[in-house]
Protein backbone atom coordinates (compact mmCIF):
# COMPACT_ATOMS: atom_id res chain seq x y z
CA UNK A 1 0.00 0.00 0.00
CA UNK A 2 2.91 2.13 1.20
CA UNK A 3 4.53 1.76 -2.59
CA UNK A 4 1.17 2.79 -4.10
CA UNK A 5 0.91 6.07 -2.57
CA UNK A 6 4.43 7.17 -3.28
CA UNK A 7 3.21 5.95 -6.96
CA UNK A 8 0.26 8.34 -6.88
CA UNK A 9 2.57 11.14 -5.48
CA UNK A 10 5.22 10.58 -7.92
CA UNK A 11 2.66 11.14 -10.50
CA UNK A 12 0.95 13.87 -9.34
CA UNK A 13 4.72 15.65 -8.97
CA UNK A 14 5.68 14.77 -12.82
CA UNK A 15 2.40 15.60 -13.76
CA UNK A 16 3.09 19.07 -12.17
CA UNK A 17 6.33 19.48 -13.56
CA UNK A 18 5.14 19.12 -16.65
CA UNK A 19 2.15 21.49 -15.95
CA UNK A 20 4.97 24.27 -14.89
CA UNK A 21 7.02 23.00 -17.94
CA UNK A 22 4.18 23.98 -20.75
CA UNK A 23 3.15 27.19 -18.12
CA UNK A 24 7.14 28.71 -18.38
CA UNK A 25 8.09 27.07 -22.00
CA UNK A 26 4.49 29.20 -23.94
CA UNK A 27 6.44 32.62 -24.46
CA UNK A 28 9.22 30.30 -26.16
CA UNK A 29 6.68 28.53 -28.14
CA UNK A 30 4.07 31.88 -28.92
CA UNK A 31 5.89 34.83 -28.13
CA UNK A 32 7.38 34.80 -31.91
CA UNK A 33 4.06 34.52 -33.47
CA UNK A 34 2.55 37.18 -31.25
CA UNK A 35 5.28 39.90 -31.49
CA UNK A 36 5.12 39.93 -35.35
CA UNK A 37 1.30 39.84 -34.97
CA UNK A 38 1.77 36.52 -37.45
CA UNK A 39 -1.39 35.48 -34.69
CA UNK A 40 -3.71 37.23 -32.12
CA UNK A 41 -2.44 36.39 -28.63
CA UNK A 42 -5.60 34.74 -27.68
CA UNK A 43 -5.17 32.34 -31.10
CA UNK A 44 -1.97 31.90 -30.78
CA UNK A 45 -1.78 30.14 -26.48
CA UNK A 46 -4.86 28.00 -27.80
CA UNK A 47 -3.27 26.57 -31.01
CA UNK A 48 0.06 26.01 -29.15
CA UNK A 49 -1.70 24.58 -26.57
CA UNK A 50 -3.54 22.14 -28.33
CA UNK A 51 -0.84 21.34 -31.10
CA UNK A 52 1.70 20.80 -27.28
CA UNK A 53 -1.08 17.89 -26.62
CA UNK A 54 -0.77 16.19 -30.22
CA UNK A 55 2.77 16.90 -30.33
CA UNK A 56 3.33 13.92 -27.41
CA UNK A 57 1.32 11.70 -29.42
CA UNK A 58 4.14 11.73 -32.28
CA UNK A 59 7.09 9.71 -30.72
CA UNK A 60 8.41 7.92 -27.70
CA UNK A 61 12.04 7.73 -28.37
CA UNK A 62 12.47 10.70 -25.65
CA UNK A 63 10.71 8.84 -23.26
CA UNK A 64 12.79 5.70 -23.94
CA UNK A 65 16.12 7.59 -23.19
CA UNK A 66 14.91 9.28 -20.44
CA UNK A 67 13.25 5.90 -18.65
CA UNK A 68 16.23 3.47 -19.89
CA UNK A 69 19.20 5.23 -21.03
CA UNK A 70 20.65 7.88 -18.45
CA UNK A 71 19.96 6.04 -15.38
CA UNK A 72 18.52 2.41 -13.74
CA UNK A 73 16.25 2.18 -10.63
CA UNK A 74 15.97 -1.38 -8.88
CA UNK A 75 12.54 -2.49 -8.69
CA UNK A 76 11.95 -1.28 -5.06
CA UNK A 77 11.12 1.40 -2.75
CA UNK A 78 14.39 2.68 -2.49
CA UNK A 79 14.07 3.13 -6.63
CA UNK A 80 10.45 4.55 -6.01
CA UNK A 81 11.73 7.38 -3.94
CA UNK A 82 14.69 8.23 -6.30
CA UNK A 83 12.72 9.00 -8.90
CA UNK A 84 10.42 11.21 -6.32
CA UNK A 85 13.81 12.78 -5.10
CA UNK A 86 14.90 13.48 -8.43
CA UNK A 87 11.49 15.13 -9.26
CA UNK A 88 12.11 17.54 -6.66
CA UNK A 89 15.20 18.43 -7.31
CA UNK A 90 13.84 19.97 -10.58
CA UNK A 91 11.20 21.54 -9.08
CA UNK A 92 12.98 22.77 -6.27
CA UNK A 93 15.95 24.10 -8.73
CA UNK A 94 13.71 25.41 -11.45
CA UNK A 95 11.89 27.35 -8.50
CA UNK A 96 14.81 28.99 -6.95
CA UNK A 97 16.26 30.04 -10.67
CA UNK A 98 12.55 31.26 -11.06
CA UNK A 99 12.62 33.46 -8.06
CA UNK A 100 16.24 34.76 -8.50
CA UNK A 101 16.03 35.53 -11.72
CA UNK A 102 18.84 32.91 -12.84
CA UNK A 103 18.87 31.03 -16.37
CA UNK A 104 17.68 27.18 -16.22
CA UNK A 105 16.28 24.68 -18.42
CA UNK A 106 13.69 22.68 -16.84
CA UNK A 107 14.55 19.48 -19.02
CA UNK A 108 18.48 19.80 -17.78
CA UNK A 109 17.15 19.95 -14.27
CA UNK A 110 14.79 17.13 -14.42
CA UNK A 111 17.73 14.77 -15.61
CA UNK A 112 20.12 16.54 -13.08
CA UNK A 113 17.52 15.72 -10.67
CA UNK A 114 17.30 12.06 -11.42
CA UNK A 115 20.96 11.76 -12.36
CA UNK A 116 21.43 13.32 -8.12
CA UNK A 117 18.87 11.02 -6.46
CA UNK A 118 19.72 7.76 -8.20
CA UNK A 119 23.57 8.92 -7.56
CA UNK A 120 22.79 8.70 -4.00
CA UNK A 121 20.10 5.74 -3.58
CA UNK A 122 21.25 3.12 -5.81
CA UNK A 123 25.26 4.26 -6.36
CA UNK A 124 27.33 5.30 -9.93
CA UNK A 125 26.73 2.15 -11.34
CA UNK A 126 23.02 3.00 -11.90
CA UNK A 127 23.92 6.33 -13.83
CA UNK A 128 24.94 6.04 -16.65
CA UNK A 129 27.54 9.00 -17.01
CA UNK A 130 29.01 8.04 -20.43
CA UNK A 131 26.56 6.87 -23.48
CA UNK A 132 23.70 8.25 -21.48
CA UNK A 133 24.76 11.36 -19.69
CA UNK A 134 27.23 12.90 -21.61
CA UNK A 135 26.19 10.87 -25.17
CA UNK A 136 22.50 11.41 -25.02
CA UNK A 137 22.36 14.88 -22.69
CA UNK A 138 25.32 17.04 -22.65
CA UNK A 139 26.69 16.96 -26.40
CA UNK A 140 23.39 17.39 -27.89
CA UNK A 141 23.10 20.00 -25.26
CA UNK A 142 25.68 21.93 -26.65
CA UNK A 143 24.80 20.93 -30.45
CA UNK A 144 20.89 21.72 -30.89
CA UNK A 145 21.12 25.28 -29.67
CA UNK A 146 24.50 26.07 -32.09
CA UNK A 147 22.61 24.41 -35.13
CA UNK A 148 19.47 26.09 -34.18
CA UNK A 149 21.76 29.45 -34.95
CA UNK A 150 23.55 28.18 -37.53
CA UNK A 151 20.00 27.13 -39.34
CA UNK A 152 18.09 30.35 -38.35
CA UNK A 153 21.08 32.46 -39.52
CA UNK A 154 21.38 30.60 -43.25
CA UNK A 155 17.54 30.43 -43.59
CA UNK A 156 17.11 34.24 -43.09
CA UNK A 157 19.66 35.01 -45.35
CA UNK A 158 18.42 32.70 -48.17
CA UNK A 159 14.80 34.40 -47.16
CA UNK A 160 16.23 37.86 -47.64
CA UNK A 161 18.14 37.09 -51.04
CA UNK A 162 14.68 35.61 -52.68
CA UNK A 163 12.25 37.91 -51.57
CA UNK A 164 14.88 41.00 -50.63
CA UNK A 165 13.11 42.66 -53.98
CA UNK A 166 9.63 42.32 -53.45
CA UNK A 167 7.22 45.16 -52.30
CA UNK A 168 6.83 44.61 -48.43
CA UNK A 169 3.22 44.93 -47.92
CA UNK A 170 2.12 40.68 -49.74
CA UNK A 171 5.63 39.72 -47.98
CA UNK A 172 4.88 40.27 -44.73
CA UNK A 173 1.52 38.76 -44.91
CA UNK A 174 2.79 35.79 -46.70
CA UNK A 175 5.27 35.31 -44.07
CA UNK A 176 2.97 35.77 -40.88
CA UNK A 177 0.72 33.14 -42.69
CA UNK A 178 4.08 30.83 -42.92
CA UNK A 179 4.49 31.79 -39.36
CA UNK A 180 0.86 29.85 -38.57
CA UNK A 181 2.47 26.70 -39.75
CA UNK A 182 6.00 27.33 -38.44
CA UNK A 183 4.85 28.50 -35.25
CA UNK A 184 2.68 25.07 -35.29
CA UNK A 185 5.16 22.84 -35.95
CA UNK A 186 7.24 24.68 -33.33
CA UNK A 187 4.41 24.07 -30.77
CA UNK A 188 4.44 20.35 -31.88
CA UNK A 189 7.77 20.01 -31.45
CA UNK A 190 7.92 21.53 -28.15
CA UNK A 191 4.92 19.24 -27.15
CA UNK A 192 7.00 16.05 -28.56
CA UNK A 193 10.04 16.82 -26.06
CA UNK A 194 9.05 18.12 -23.49
CA UNK A 195 6.04 15.87 -22.54
CA UNK A 196 8.19 12.86 -23.57
CA UNK A 197 10.45 13.34 -20.73
CA UNK A 198 7.45 13.37 -17.71
CA UNK A 199 6.51 10.21 -19.78
CA UNK A 200 10.12 9.31 -19.15
CA UNK A 201 10.12 9.83 -15.28
CA UNK A 202 6.69 8.31 -14.86
CA UNK A 203 7.87 5.15 -16.67
CA UNK A 204 10.81 4.76 -14.48
CA UNK A 205 8.76 5.09 -11.23
CA UNK A 206 6.45 2.09 -12.39
CA UNK A 207 9.29 0.28 -13.44
CA UNK A 208 10.73 1.20 -9.92
CA UNK A 209 7.22 -0.13 -8.45
CA UNK A 210 7.25 -3.10 -10.12
CA UNK A 211 3.89 -2.33 -12.13
CA UNK A 212 6.39 -2.76 -15.73
CA UNK A 213 8.76 -4.96 -16.15
CA UNK A 214 12.25 -3.68 -17.56
CA UNK A 215 12.91 -6.43 -20.17
CA UNK A 216 8.94 -5.63 -21.15
CA UNK A 217 10.35 -1.42 -21.71
CA UNK A 218 6.47 0.72 -22.78
CA UNK A 219 5.20 3.93 -22.16
CA UNK A 220 1.30 3.03 -20.92
CA UNK A 221 -1.28 4.95 -22.61
CA UNK A 222 -2.43 6.83 -19.53
CA UNK A 223 1.25 7.90 -19.41
CA UNK A 224 1.24 9.65 -22.74
CA UNK A 225 -2.54 11.31 -22.58
CA UNK A 226 -1.79 12.59 -18.97
CA UNK A 227 1.48 14.16 -19.98
CA UNK A 228 -0.15 15.63 -22.88
CA UNK A 229 -2.82 17.07 -21.01
CA UNK A 230 -0.62 18.19 -18.14
CA UNK A 231 1.93 20.17 -20.89
CA UNK A 232 -0.78 21.48 -23.06
CA UNK A 233 -2.73 22.70 -20.15
CA UNK A 234 0.24 24.50 -18.75
CA UNK A 235 1.05 25.88 -21.95
CA UNK A 236 -2.76 27.50 -22.17
CA UNK A 237 -2.37 28.76 -18.91
CA UNK A 238 1.08 30.26 -18.79
CA UNK A 239 -0.29 32.10 -22.11
CA UNK A 240 -2.50 34.22 -20.21
CA UNK A 241 0.17 35.29 -18.39
CA UNK A 242 2.46 36.35 -21.46
CA UNK A 243 -0.71 38.10 -23.12
CA UNK A 244 -0.63 40.12 -19.96
CA UNK A 245 3.26 40.74 -20.10
CA UNK A 246 3.44 40.73 -23.64
CA UNK A 247 2.90 44.18 -24.61
CA UNK A 248 6.18 45.96 -22.84
CA UNK A 249 8.57 42.60 -22.61
CA UNK A 250 8.54 41.38 -26.60
CA UNK A 251 10.60 43.41 -29.32
CA UNK A 252 9.45 42.77 -32.64
CA UNK A 253 11.07 41.13 -35.17
CA UNK A 254 10.23 41.15 -38.41
CA UNK A 255 7.97 38.48 -40.02
CA UNK A 256 10.58 36.87 -41.85
CA UNK A 257 12.49 36.58 -39.12
CA UNK A 258 9.99 35.26 -36.91
CA UNK A 259 9.25 32.38 -39.93
CA UNK A 260 12.59 31.68 -40.15
CA UNK A 261 13.23 31.18 -36.20
CA UNK A 262 10.33 29.01 -35.98
CA UNK A 263 11.05 26.96 -38.58
CA UNK A 264 14.90 26.25 -37.32
CA UNK A 265 13.96 25.77 -33.89
CA UNK A 266 11.08 23.28 -34.82
CA UNK A 267 13.42 21.28 -37.22
CA UNK A 268 16.16 20.74 -35.02
CA UNK A 269 13.80 19.55 -32.10
CA UNK A 270 11.78 17.30 -33.85
CA UNK A 271 14.65 16.09 -35.40
CA UNK A 272 16.07 15.51 -32.20
CA UNK A 273 13.27 13.87 -30.55
CA UNK A 274 13.46 11.30 -34.04
CA UNK A 275 16.60 9.98 -32.58
CA UNK A 276 15.49 10.44 -29.04
CA UNK A 277 17.92 13.10 -27.62
CA UNK A 278 16.33 15.04 -24.56
CA UNK A 279 16.71 18.34 -25.56
CA UNK A 280 15.76 21.93 -23.80
CA UNK A 281 13.24 23.18 -25.91
CA UNK A 282 13.93 26.39 -24.20
CA UNK A 283 17.84 26.91 -25.29
CA UNK A 284 16.94 25.40 -28.81
CA UNK A 285 14.53 27.74 -29.79
CA UNK A 286 16.53 30.70 -28.10
CA UNK A 287 19.42 29.78 -30.59
CA UNK A 288 16.92 30.02 -33.43
CA UNK A 289 15.75 33.59 -32.46
CA UNK A 290 19.77 34.85 -31.93
CA UNK A 291 20.17 33.34 -35.51
CA UNK A 292 17.81 34.73 -37.06
CA UNK A 293 18.88 37.97 -35.73
CA UNK A 294 22.05 38.01 -35.64
CA UNK A 295 22.15 37.09 -39.26
CA UNK A 296 20.10 40.53 -39.89
CA UNK A 297 22.29 43.02 -37.41
CA UNK A 298 24.99 42.10 -35.18
CA UNK A 299 23.98 44.60 -32.98
CA UNK A 300 19.59 43.33 -33.05
CA UNK A 301 21.24 40.57 -30.65
CA UNK A 302 20.95 40.96 -26.93
CA UNK A 303 23.99 38.30 -26.44
CA UNK A 304 23.57 38.38 -22.72
CA UNK A 305 20.85 35.87 -23.34
CA UNK A 306 23.57 33.57 -24.83
CA UNK A 307 25.61 33.76 -22.00
CA UNK A 308 22.56 33.16 -19.75
CA UNK A 309 22.22 30.14 -21.66
CA UNK A 310 25.70 29.04 -21.05
CA UNK A 311 25.13 30.16 -17.54
CA UNK A 312 22.34 27.56 -17.18
CA UNK A 313 24.31 25.09 -19.63
CA UNK A 314 27.10 24.70 -16.33
CA UNK A 315 24.83 25.22 -13.00
CA UNK A 316 21.62 23.13 -13.85
CA UNK A 317 22.87 20.16 -14.64
CA UNK A 318 25.35 19.67 -11.02
CA UNK A 319 22.77 21.90 -9.15
CA UNK A 320 19.76 19.88 -9.60
CA UNK A 321 21.83 16.49 -8.88
CA UNK A 322 22.81 18.25 -5.87
CA UNK A 323 19.13 18.86 -4.76
CA UNK A 324 18.09 15.66 -6.01
CA UNK A 325 20.75 13.38 -3.95
CA UNK A 326 19.99 15.50 -0.74
CA UNK A 327 16.32 15.21 -1.20
CA UNK A 328 16.52 11.58 -0.92
CA UNK A 329 18.83 11.42 1.66
CA UNK A 330 15.83 14.05 4.13
CA UNK A 331 12.90 11.12 2.81
CA UNK A 332 14.97 8.43 3.32
CA UNK A 333 15.29 9.67 7.00
CA UNK A 334 11.48 9.14 7.51
CA UNK A 335 12.00 5.31 6.33
CA UNK A 336 11.36 3.50 2.65
CA UNK A 337 7.44 4.15 3.11
CA UNK A 338 4.94 6.94 2.42
CA UNK A 339 5.50 9.00 5.34
CA UNK A 340 8.92 10.76 3.32
CA UNK A 341 7.13 12.00 0.07
CA UNK A 342 4.45 13.16 2.05
CA UNK A 343 6.25 15.49 4.38
CA UNK A 344 8.72 16.54 1.24
CA UNK A 345 6.19 17.30 -0.71
CA UNK A 346 4.58 19.42 2.15
CA UNK A 347 7.42 21.28 2.40
CA UNK A 348 8.13 21.96 -1.57
CA UNK A 349 4.45 23.22 -1.85
CA UNK A 350 4.99 25.48 1.26
CA UNK A 351 8.50 26.89 -0.25
CA UNK A 352 6.81 27.29 -3.43
CA UNK A 353 3.84 28.92 -1.83
CA UNK A 354 6.13 31.16 -0.04
CA UNK A 355 8.23 32.21 -2.74
CA UNK A 356 5.24 32.99 -5.25
CA UNK A 357 3.59 35.53 -2.35
CA UNK A 358 7.02 37.23 -1.93
CA UNK A 359 7.11 37.55 -5.61
CA UNK A 360 4.06 39.09 -6.29
CA UNK A 361 4.57 41.09 -3.03
CA UNK A 362 7.03 42.56 -5.07
CA UNK A 363 5.04 43.15 -7.90
CA UNK A 364 7.30 41.33 -10.19
CA UNK A 365 5.86 39.53 -13.16
CA UNK A 366 8.39 36.94 -15.04
CA UNK A 367 8.12 37.49 -18.28
CA UNK A 368 9.86 36.88 -21.69
CA UNK A 369 12.98 37.45 -21.88
CA UNK A 370 13.45 39.03 -25.49
CA UNK A 371 16.67 37.56 -27.47
CA UNK A 372 16.80 40.32 -30.26
CA UNK A 373 15.75 44.27 -29.85
CA UNK A 374 16.71 46.66 -27.30
CA UNK A 375 16.64 45.81 -23.81
CA UNK A 376 13.57 46.79 -22.14
CA UNK A 377 12.85 50.20 -20.58
CA UNK B 1 36.28 9.09 -24.61
CA UNK B 2 33.50 11.70 -26.10
CA UNK B 3 34.36 10.08 -29.35
CA UNK B 4 33.69 6.69 -28.40
CA UNK B 5 30.60 7.58 -26.24
CA UNK B 6 28.59 9.67 -28.08
CA UNK B 7 26.71 8.50 -31.06
CA UNK B 8 27.80 10.36 -33.86
CA UNK B 9 25.14 9.03 -36.29
CA UNK B 10 22.60 10.51 -34.59
CA UNK B 11 24.02 13.94 -34.33
CA UNK B 12 24.69 14.33 -37.70
CA UNK B 13 21.64 12.99 -38.87
CA UNK B 14 19.87 15.71 -36.39
CA UNK B 15 22.72 18.32 -38.18
CA UNK B 16 21.53 17.11 -42.05
CA UNK B 17 17.88 16.88 -41.56
CA UNK B 18 18.09 20.21 -39.46
CA UNK B 19 20.07 21.92 -42.22
CA UNK B 20 18.05 20.62 -45.39
CA UNK B 21 14.41 21.25 -43.63
CA UNK B 22 15.00 24.13 -41.90
CA UNK B 23 17.21 26.18 -44.63
CA UNK B 24 15.60 24.16 -47.55
CA UNK B 25 12.14 24.04 -46.34
CA UNK B 26 12.09 27.64 -45.38
CA UNK B 27 13.91 28.62 -48.89
CA UNK B 28 10.86 26.96 -50.55
CA UNK B 29 8.68 28.85 -48.91
CA UNK B 30 10.64 32.21 -49.91
CA UNK B 31 9.88 30.79 -53.50
CA UNK B 32 6.34 30.05 -52.76
CA UNK B 33 6.11 33.94 -51.75
CA UNK B 34 8.50 35.36 -54.46
CA UNK B 35 6.79 33.18 -57.11
CA UNK B 36 3.03 33.72 -56.42
CA UNK B 37 3.58 37.76 -55.96
CA UNK B 38 5.22 38.15 -58.75
CA UNK B 39 2.34 35.92 -60.96
CA UNK B 40 -0.13 38.14 -59.70
CA UNK B 41 2.24 41.38 -60.55
CA UNK B 42 3.09 39.97 -64.41
CA UNK B 43 -0.81 38.33 -64.87
CA UNK B 44 -1.84 42.63 -63.86
CA UNK B 45 0.63 43.57 -66.17
CA UNK B 46 -0.51 41.48 -68.88
CA UNK B 47 2.51 39.40 -69.04
CA UNK B 48 0.88 35.83 -69.32
CA UNK B 49 3.91 33.66 -69.86
CA UNK B 50 6.00 35.09 -66.74
CA UNK B 51 2.72 34.87 -65.08
CA UNK B 52 2.52 30.98 -65.65
CA UNK B 53 6.28 30.54 -64.74
CA UNK B 54 5.74 32.15 -61.52
CA UNK B 55 2.83 30.57 -60.42
CA UNK B 56 4.69 27.48 -61.30
CA UNK B 57 8.06 28.26 -59.00
CA UNK B 58 4.78 29.70 -56.53
CA UNK B 59 3.57 26.18 -56.32
CA UNK B 60 6.54 24.05 -56.20
CA UNK B 61 7.63 25.64 -53.89
CA UNK B 62 4.41 25.07 -51.96
CA UNK B 63 4.49 21.29 -52.63
CA UNK B 64 7.69 21.19 -51.30
CA UNK B 65 6.90 23.32 -48.19
CA UNK B 66 3.79 20.71 -47.72
CA UNK B 67 5.81 17.44 -48.94
CA UNK B 68 8.07 18.09 -46.59
CA UNK B 69 6.06 18.51 -43.55
CA UNK B 70 3.92 15.32 -43.98
CA UNK B 71 6.97 13.61 -44.67
CA UNK B 72 8.36 14.61 -41.46
CA UNK B 73 5.57 13.94 -39.77
CA UNK B 74 5.02 10.28 -40.94
CA UNK B 75 8.47 9.26 -40.58
CA UNK B 76 8.28 10.73 -36.48
CA UNK B 77 4.85 9.20 -36.11
CA UNK B 78 6.51 5.73 -37.34
CA UNK B 79 8.91 5.94 -33.98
Amino acid sequence: MGSEIIVVIVVATALIFDFTNGFHDTANVVATSISTRAMPPRVAVGYASILNFVGAFISLEVAATVAKDVVSVNANSIGLLAVFSGLVGAIAWNLITWYFGLPSSSSHALIGGMVGAVFVAEGAENVFFQEGIIGKVMVPAIVAPVLAFIVGGLAIVFLYRITGRLRPGPVTGGFRFGQVISGGLLALAHGTNDAQKTMGVITLALVANGTIAEADFHVPDWVVISSAAAISLGTYVGGWRIIKTMGSRIHKMDAAQGFAAQGAGSTVILAASHVGFPLSTTHTISGAVIGSGAAKRLSAVRWGVAGNIVIAWILTLPAAAFIGGLTFLITRLFGTGAVGPIVVSAAILTGAAILFARRSREGVAPGVVPVTGSPPA
Amino acid sequence: MIATVVDWDAILQVIWVSLLAGVGVTAAYGFALLGSTRALQSGREGRLGGAISYAVVGVLGLAIVIGAIVFGIVILTGD
